[in-house]
């Protein structure tokens, strides 16, 4: 029962995901669509470049005026809060919501109340439930403006303008303009003020050297961003990095040290140094060490600090306590000046705070949600039925589809030190074998209790790229094959029963797992299947920043549970996950760490290794979006051909419980980078019925 | 016979002697001796919590990754140069032990904090490494110290009333409690007690605090609240601690009230509860009093297992995350102020043997 109520969920999920990822060009503003009222609101919807309408979309409607929560009326009344007219943006620039991200309409909901979460979690933890990024996508992969009110480029793709909602605020009620743009880039980020390298989306080359983007203000509403050569969509507007722009100058302003200054048109000198930057900083109740501490806990990781304005539907607490993601209780406030509002012109969000409460195990977690103290559960599969039997109508449950490209992943080191092991792992043979040595409906039962299905690494029904073919190649469960493809690379069957190199030295498949990733678990299943097939085979088993810098150091032979694994929704979220052009994949390893060095180190990747790179580059850069799609299949298609890694499962999806009077959660979600994971929910929606 | 028969001076008199001449010697020898001791132990901390693998850098970066955010290499030795991982370790130790034990005045640390001890900033954290020990200190002994309370209260009547009731039923009872305590581990117990606490209330009673009390504090009108919630980690903690004195007094009294001063005192007719409470039970707290050193450290730290099965906010559960995140100066912070307290308590107890029992002696051998 418990199988079948977990595979029609994965069924559901897959099949509502994603339908139309990477079928929309997005290249064009988020025009409002006017509810020819009196009023005209920007509205949710996905953008297309011709004008024709995004599969999600919201019905014009007429907001004749506006409502707030009544703890803020009663701030009103009493002198010490604006009227909620003047805490919004203009009337023409107030976004409208009105439909969820799968495109559900929302339930016009009621004030007060509390969520309550389970604990923040790590440094994007407080973030993720409520950042409001530049743009927003729909789980279709549409997207639209956000907290931008339109953006917009030239016929050559050389400058792109923003325009911002007149008279939107901070949340601290200071005004939010063309100069918190020009503030963030000129004084925090091209300074590596937010101790981040300046983001690639803002960069290009000119000349073989690296030239920023050239910000403009335009008026207090509009700002330009001016290149050189053309910058496509795909490197800017949808680069997962470019999640905001913005930065309050009046807080931070007395926060910026000389030592940092860069030479720019907007900002001059603050006069400050570094031990007064400091000091100013501590009288905030900002504690820092060094200005980097600084700069990255103000200008990058903001919302983890108290006090600092924000955009975002809540903000953290700065009462003494509750202010702190470490707090045991963590506690966002309602934004007063949120920009938002739904379809009746009530501004949102609807609940008043927002609870982190934080525990130090997951059965905490879950006696929590049991007697009602948390009203959102992230839950393992195995869990989800005792809990929904226990729990009956008081919970429901709620999926996100995976984006990953199966479970129980093994990858080798194509770039391993030793030739011997290097030149094997290369041969698409080997990796044949280690793949059809392994009887997947048998790890299936004994790692995963039947709930996943057998798989290869490739797209899941579903996304973007899903191909069948490929998600049953090499799958099929045949130790003699995968024995005489083991000869074919070169092997000599041993006298202990193992295979040799063929120069009569030892093979043995050195497997590294991370601790809790789970891939510690599945290595003596996997041992056994891979000892059969004569594979001779050791397991290190090691935490995991030791793991990592193992594989930074290129001293390692093949890995199972990758920390950086390949796949994810499409290149349009990460590319990384697809190219090896950064230092951060073990599928690629040290041929990702020659194009993240410009060559410097590393090794240079060929034939096709180097073709992703290859078309990786047209990707970026056209913008025309149905080539970059092709481009995208492409590059698919190589790692169909190669599958760098073997999987033995499909991925796994997961899964929140809900307390039942929690309104507005949607149904079924998609889990994933690009969505900001729990972003996509859009909690300043939730409410909670009586 | 009557009890001014028995010569009742002299443990006092020795004791008060002993107090005279050798005490203050003593003392001053073992400040002296605390010098040595905390380096040798500073060195042990500082390079056992850097022997795993990688730094905190690289424990934050595959955190970073974990969270789908993806970090450089460039940004990776940007990161240790800022935080000075990377010199070598001893460069780094020194500097560590320099700034602990004293921060100039023209240093920006003592200009910004007003103190000449820098224990460092926490990476994981992100504060002052004294600001997120001192966070947790006032709770960590408030409920260590209700525990050891507890502990000792109850455990030493029941040791006296077992060991003078030996193999009788309630020594039979106090036998088996005291071995189901001891037997069973202290994380089990908090999971078994929690359940049972929202399956019979409904609240499973997780952590010291309730939300209402998280937000506006404990009163005197939430008292009640925080004490039902203290019960569970009273019978976990507690009872496991118990267990061990109960066992150790009672085999301790079943050995003196056997011995030859106890029978000659019961011949010369001394009231059996003098001789139980005032010379059996003296000689038989002596292992428990010993053990006192690590009192003061375990106020400090809390038990830390128990404390992250009972999601209790105190100092435990800050050394596991110190740890986890390679932050080595957190980490060793809190270890090393253990260690100062290890070893104050251990001389306190030296101390208080000597009013415990007369036959121990600081100087000079044994008499």
């Amino acid at each position: 029962m418990k199988k079948r109520l977990i595979a029609l969920l994965l069924a559901g999920t897959m099949a509502l995901s994603m339908a139309a990822c990477g079928s929309n060009d997005n290249t064009g503003s988020s025009a409002p669509s006017g509810s020819g009222g009196d009023v005209q609101q920007s509205q949710q919807g996905g953008s297309t470049p011709e004008g024709a309408s995004p599969e999600v979309t919201a019905p014009p409607v007429e907001v004749t005026g506006f409502g707030e929560a009544p703890m803020l009326a009663d701030q009103v009344s009493a002198g010490t809060l604006p009227k909620v007219e003047d805490r919004l943006p203009v009337e023409d620039d107030v976004f409208v919501d009105q439909v969820d991200a799968a495109g559900n309409a929302l339930e016009i909901g009621t004030y007060g109340g509390v969520i309550n979460l389970a604990g923040a979690g790590g440094s994007w933890g407080l973030s993720r439930p409520v950042l409001e990024s530049i743009i927003r996508y729909n789980t279709d992969g549409t997207y639209y403006a956000n907290v931008i009110k339109s953006f917009d480029h030239n016929d050559d793709y050389t400058v792109w303008t923003f325009k911002l909602r007149e008279g939107m605020k901070w949340s601290d009620g200071d005004d939010f303009n063309a100069d918190d743009i020009t503030f963030w880039y000129y004084m925090c980020h091209l300074t590596n003020y937010d101790t981040k390298k300046s983001w690639a989306c803002l960069k290009e080359t000119v000349n073989d050297e690296d030239a920023w983007a050239v910000l403009e203000k335009v008026d207090d509403y509009t700002v330009t961003w001016t290149f050189v050569n053309p910058k496509f969509p795909a490197d800017f507007i949808e680069n997962g990095d470019f999640k905001w722009c913005w930065a309050p100058s009046h807080y931070l302003i007395d926060l910026i040290p000389d030592s940092i200054y860069v030479e720019n048109p907007y900002w001059e000198k603050t006069g400050l140094d570094d031990e007064t930057v400091l000091k100013n900083a501590q009288a905030k109740g900002i504690d820092a060490a060094t200005v980097n501490d600084l700069g990255k806990a103000v200008a990058y990781y903001w919302w983890n600090e108290d006090g600092i304005p924000c955009l975002n539907s809540y903000t953290l607490s700065t009462k003494e306590g509750n202010n702190s993601r470490d707090a045991q209780l963590c506690i966002l406030e309602r934004n007063p000046y949120f920009w938002k509002v739904d379809a009746q012109g009530q501004q949102l969000p609807y609940c008043d705070e927002i609870h982190f409460n934080a525990t130090s195990e997951d059965g905490q977690d879950q006696l929590m949600f049991r007697s009602g103290e948390l009203d959102v559960l992230e839950v393992g599969m195995q869990d989800i039925a005792s809990l929904l039997s226990d729990l009956g109508d008081k919970a429901q449950l709620r999926s996100f589809a995976s984006t990953n490209w199966g479970s129980y992943l093994i990858t080798f080191n194509y770039t391993c030190k030793e030739e011997n092991y290097a030149n094997l792992f290369s041969n698409s043979d080997f990796r044949q074998a280690i793949s059809i040595c392994v009887d997947r409906e048998q790890v299936s039962g004994l790692l995963s209790e039947g709930f996943l299905e057998p798989g290869q690494c490739a797209p899941a029904e579903g996304n973007f790229g899903y191909d069948a073919e490929w998600e049953k190649k090499w799958t099929e469960y045949d130790v003699d094959k995968a024995k005489s493809l083991l000869e074919g690379c070169g092997l000599v069957m041993g006298s202990d029963g193992f295979y040799d190199f063929a120069d009569g030295t030892d093979f043995v498949l050195t497997i590294y797992t991370y601790t809790d990733s789970g891939a510690d678990q599945a290595y003596p299943v996997l041992e056994q299947y891979y000892n059969k097939a004569g594979i001779k085979c050791a397991t290190k088993d090691i935490e995991v920043s030791a793991f990592d810098q193992e594989i930074d150091n290129n001293d390692w032979y093949a890995v199972l549970g990758p920390h950086t694994a390949i796949g994810g929704l499409s290149m349009r979220s990460r590319v990384q996950p697809f190219v090896p052009i950064a230092q951060s994949a073990e599928w690629y390893g040290d041929y990702g760490t020659y194009y993240g060095t410009n060559g410097a180190q590393g090794v240079a990747p060929e034939g096709d290794m180097a073709k992703l790179v290859e078309i990786y580059e047209k990707w970026n850069s056209t913008p025309d979006s149905a080539e970059r799609d092709q481009y995208n299949l492409d590059i698919y298609n190589i790692h169909k051909e190669n599958l760098w890694t073997i999987a033995y499962l499909k991925a796994a999806g997961s899964y929140c419980l809900i307390n039942s009077n929690v309104k507005n959660y949607p149904e079924l979600l998609v889990s994933d980078d690009l969505y900001q994971y729990q972003n996509i929910v859009h909690y300043w929606t939730l409410f909670k019925a009586e | 016979m009557e009890e001014k028969n028995v010569p009742k001076k002299t443990p006092m008199k020795a004791v008060g002697d002993f107090f005279k001449k050798d005490l203050v010697q003593y003392i001053v020898k073992r400040l002296l001796m605390f010098i040595p001791t905390l380096l040798l132990i500073s060195v042990l901390v500082f390079f056992v919590i850097q022997l795993p693998p990688g730094d905190y850098v690289s424990a934050h970066i595959a955190a970073l990754a974990s969270e789908g955010e993806f970090v450089d290499a460039d940004y990776a030795a940007s990161l240790r140069a800022d935080y000075g991982l990377d010199l070598p370790v001893y460069q780094q130790y020194f500097k560590w032990i320099k700034d602990i034990i004293w921060t100039p005045t023209d240093s920006t640390y003592y200009r910004l904090y007003g103190s000449h001890h820098n224990w460092k900033y926490s990476f994981a954290y992100g504060r002052d490494v004294w600001d997120v020990v001192n966070d947790r200190l006032g709770l960590t002994i408030l409920v260590t110290a209700i525990i050891m309370i507890f502990q000792y209260a109850v455990s030493l009547p029941i040791a006296v009333y077992a060991s003078t009731h030996q193999y009788s039923v309630g020594d039979y009872i106090s036998s088996i409690i005291g071995f189901l305590g001891a037997a069973i581990p202290n994380f089990i117990l908090a999971i078994v007690l929690m359940y049972l606490s929202y399956k019979w209330t409904g609240n499973a009673n997780v952590g010291l605090f309730s939300q209402e009390m998280l937000q506006n504090g404990v009163h005197l009108y939430n008292f009640g609240e925080f004490l039902k919630r203290m019960i569970i980690p009273i019978i976990v903690i507690g009872t496991s601690g118990t267990c061990g004195i109960i066992r150790s007094v009672r085999a301790q009294m079943l050995d003196e009230v056997a011995r030859q001063y106890t029978l000659t005192a019961r011949a010369k007719g001394v009231p059996e509860r003098t001789i139980i409470m005032k010379y059996c039970f003296r000689a038989a707290i002596n292992p428990t009093v010993s053990g006192l050193g690590g009192v003061l450290s375990s106020l400090f730290s809390g038990s830390t297992v128990t404390a992250m099965v009972l999601n209790m906010q105190i100092q435990g559960p800050v050394l596991f995350k110190a740890l986890q995140a390679q932050d080595m100066y957190l980490a060793g912070a809190i270890v090393m102020v253990q260690a100062v307290l290890v070893v104050i308590g251990v001389l306190f107890s030296d101390i208080a043997l000597a009013f415990l029992d007369p036959r121990i002696r600081y100087s000079g051998g044994g008499r």
